[in-house]
């Protein structure tokens, strides 16, 4: 019987109406204040974005699962159906991989000699950690995903991220158990790389599309179309020498590059572990100096 | 015996009303489920989007404004674009819905539908504003053309859905 008669709505509804308007202004202010946050405190967003990442990753882990299977499955069927034909090429395949192999194995023995000749510095041991891409957010800001591998498996921010194919990305946030891939693709993604036999200095960004663009090439580069694009080392953060992907267009607008990881079959990630100090660590590496200096002059 | 029942009775109660508020989360979890579809992933739809405009419009009392702003939040940081856009865009679409409520009342499904393309139209609008201002560059928007139309076409599918499992609910 208590029914809120013509005119209590007429009182109420303009007190309600002030109450939202102030709650949406309140929220739409502190919406902002992150977006601020975000851009100046990176290390609170990133800390709480890993806290709620390690929270789901488990969930997404058992639901990603099934998924896979039922894709994997679908894989086999299309595989089954061209059964022959792909035996075809890999026979020509292998045949020319042979070939390969006996001119790595002899250029393999050459380059050992040759370092032992110039006694050259050993690169840094290399060690893999392999983890399951559970998450890939998509959309259209970002390129990431997220793999169930974090913290206490010794992931650490900078890690390049491989597959059979080549590099995919790196390790963008570390979470305990689960940690976040800025892929190639992302539009905060700048890799040095090296192009061709000529071995030209360029920086690859990505820009969300699936071709990433290469920027600050010298004048003298001669880019093709073909070209293959490898890690360059700079930066000591990856590796050098690892597969990216060849330039799939020249033009006005820009060289473009095609990476050689499929996207759509990402499932298992592998993390380097490249034992090198990058700038990554710079401000370890300075703390570490002005101590070693400080030890100097109390001597 | 009867105080079982009333225990029992108060938690259905609570249950159903934090629902649309879980089901949405739940949605924002689901579309990070990786799905190993070639070029599907730059244009999964906008789930959150969807399931905030649903209740917005059919239970606005269980879905505050507090909850679409936690929603948000937690899309962000899930998804790893920058913080803010997504929650600013999620509340765009509530106030509109909040604005024009008695129009909503009224309307039929399919009327609803053509609401929701202009709804998230202004959403994604702004999401796509504020994300380039916070990264000081120019963000393509055709990737966000195709979400917004994926998303438009899984608006019917989740809110029939949705109104089933309403229906359910209160026939019991």
């Amino acid at each position: 019987m208590n029914k809120p008669t013509g005119s209590d709505i007429r009182v109420a509804s303009p007190l309600k109406a002030w109450a939202s308007r102030f709650a949406l202004l309140l929220l739409v202010g502190a919406a902002f204040g992150l977006m601020l946050i975000g851009r100046t405190n990176s290390f609170i967003v990133e800390e709480t974005r890993s806290a709620v990442t390690d929270m789901v990753t488990p969930i997404l882990d058992a639901v990603s699962q099934p998924v896979d299977t039922f894709s994997g499955v679908i894989d086999k069927a299309e595989a089954l159906t061209n059964l022959t034909s792909e035996n075809e090429i890999l026979r020509e395949q292998n045949a020319r991989l042979l070939q390969w192999q006996a001119v790595a194995r002899r250029l393999e023995a050459e380059n050992a000699a040759l370092r032992t000749l110039n006694n050259m510095v050993p690169d840094p041991a290399m060690s893999y950690i392999t983890a399951r891409v559970v998450g890939d957010p998509g959309g259209a800001f970002v390129r990431t995903v997220l793999i169930n591998a974090g913290d206490r498996n010794g992931i650490e921010k900078g890690q390049a991220a491989i597959t059979g194919d080549g590099l995919a990305g790196r390790i963008a946030e570390v979470g305990k158990r689960s940690a976040r891939v800025l892929l190639l693709t992302d539009i905060n993604s700048r890799v040095p790389v090296v192009v061709g036999d000529a071995r030209d200095r360029a920086v690859m960004a990505g820009d969300n599309t699936n071709a990433p663009e290469l920027l600050y090439l010298g004048p003298t580069a001669k880019i093709q179309v073909g070209d293959r694009v490898t890690t360059s080392g700079h930066g000591g953060v990856f590796p050098p020498g690892l597969p990216i992907g060849v330039v799939a267009g020249v033009s006005e607008k820009g060289i473009r590059v095609r990476p050689f990881v499929d996207w759509a079959h990402m499932e298992v990630l592998r993390i380097v572990d490249y034992e090198m100090t990058g700038i990554l660590d710079f401000e370890a590496q300075v703390g570490a100096a002005r101590a070693a200096a400080a030890a100097g002059n109390n001597q | 015996m009867r105080q079982e029942e009333g225990l029992w009775h108060r938690l259905d109660l609570v249950a159903r009303s934090i629902s649309p508020f879980f089901v949405t989360l739940l949605l924002v979890l689901g579309g990070l489920v990786p799905l190993r579809i070639a070029d599907l992933s730059p244009i999964v739809p906008a789930l959150a989007l969807i399931g905030v405009f649903f209740w917005s419009v059919h239970r606005p009392d269980l879905m505050p404004i507090w909850a679409v702003f936690l929603i948000g939040l937690i899309q962000d940081l899930l998804t790893g674009s920058v913080i803010g856009p997504g929650i600013v865009g999620l509340l765009v679409a509530h106030a509109l819905v909040v604005w024009q409520h008695r129009f909503f009342l009224a309307a039929s499904f399919a009327v609803i539908w053509c609401a929701f393309m202009l709804v998230a139209a202004a959403a994604l609008a702004v999401t796509w504003l504020l994300t380039c201002i916070a990264m000081t560059t120019y963000v393509d928007p055709a990737p966000l053309f195709f979400e917004y139309l994926v998303t438009m076409a899984f608006y019917p599918c989740l809110a029939w859905t949705f109104l089933r499992g309403q229906r359910l609910f209160q026939q019991r």
